[in-house]
């Protein structure tokens, strides 16, 4: 088993050299795609006259911030728009997929973040409500399952819900590494918009876990992320992710033979 | 002659100078070591409460 995830920048440049890869890939063994997506949420909120709002966490990370209206369009574009455009692209190519949520089983059960810490226009911290974000608790494997053992590719939008009903927006690498731990895949593959992780100037070809805390302070924060969450993965027993330009032709197909930068256990 | 808001810390009793410009939701780090967090009371002025509640950055 394999999960693909695909950022937002290769689903607007290249998302049919991923898809192309992902029929083949799916010949052979089940595929599940996890895509993102937030900067065609921006473009769509914009033209509904919904200014998107961004933070910036103290340590530097600037994010989205989802208020109630920002939040129907998010869902309304995840869950619609991409989600579906990538279903009927896999239809073109003769793949049998199905597109959900999180929300939908439910597959993904989030907690709500309530109140989070800013730094504000000022430069100074500042505590503010949550909004409608949130950290996944619990993954309901068995939809997943089961929709991989009826033959389908499963299209997961990065939308979670909490106890209460209530829809969330959940960062896209965080579902593919929870999606990963939780399925024991062999393979989980992060799509992205740059060759790998980068130090100095040069790609890593790889990277051993036990080598992640002494990379993080020579990378950007939001490639420092996803390898904090990339580490949980392999601890929990995903056997390798890759990290990997999305923009090129045959993208896995060169991810899988041994571009971008590889990250194992051992 | 300028004078800086300001209010006692719950803890340690000292009192705590604040930027002119302060919002309720504010963070101050105080010297006696408890992070403070600036709250609006009744009469619209401010005072501060141990911040409670928030123990990770989110990074969303």
């Amino acid at each position: 088993m394999i999960i693909v995830k695909i950022g937002g920048n290769v689903i607007k440049k290249n998302l049919d050299n991923v898809l192309y890869d992902i029929s083949e890939l799916a010949k052979n063994q089940n595929v599940i795609i996890v895509h993102g997506g937030g900067n065609i949420v921006t473009e769509i909120s914009k033209k509904l006259n919904i200014e998107p709002k961004f933070v910036t966490s103290p340590s530097g990370i600037r994010s989205r911030y989802t208020d109630e209206k920002e939040l129907e369009v998010y869902v309304m574009v995840m869950a619609g728009k991409i989600n579906k455009l990538i279903v009927s692209k896999l239809y073109a190519l003769n793949v049998k997929s199905i597109g959900i949520s999180g929300a939908d089983g439910p597959i993904l059960i989030a907690e709500r973040k309530k109140r989070i810490i800013i730094v504000n226009q000022r430069g100074r911290k500042r505590v503010i409500n949550g909004g409608y974000t949130g950290k996944i608790k619990k993954v309901n494997r068995e939809l997943i399952n089961n929709l991989l053992a009826l033959g389908y590719v499963v299209v997961i939008a990065p939308i979670a819900i909490d106890t209460d009903g209530t829809l969330l927006n959940v960062d896209g690498d965080q579902v593919a590494c929870i999606l990963a731990s939780a399925l024991k895949v062999s393979t989980l593959i992060i799509l992205t918009d740059v060759e790998g992780v980068v130090v100095d100037g040069y790609v890593l070809k790889a990277i051993k876990l036990d080598e992640i805390s002494s990379i993080l302070p020579k990378i950007g924060p939001g490639m420092n992320r996803k390898l904090l969450m990339i580490k949980e993965a392999i601890k929990s027993g995903v056997n390798k992710v890759i990290i990997a330009s999305g923009l090129k032709p045959e993208p896995i197909k060169h991810a899988l033979e041994g571009s971008g930068t590889y990250i194992m256990g051992e | 002659m300028l004078c800086m808001p300001s209010a006692k810390c719950p803890i340690c009793g000292l009192n705590v100078e604040l930027p002119d410009d302060v919002l309720p939701g504010e963070i101050i780090e105080h010297e006696c070591g408890v992070v403070l967090e600036v709250v609006k009371d009744r009469n619209d002025g401010v005072v501060l409460k141990p911040l409670e509640g928030i123990s990770e950055d989110w990074g969303e």
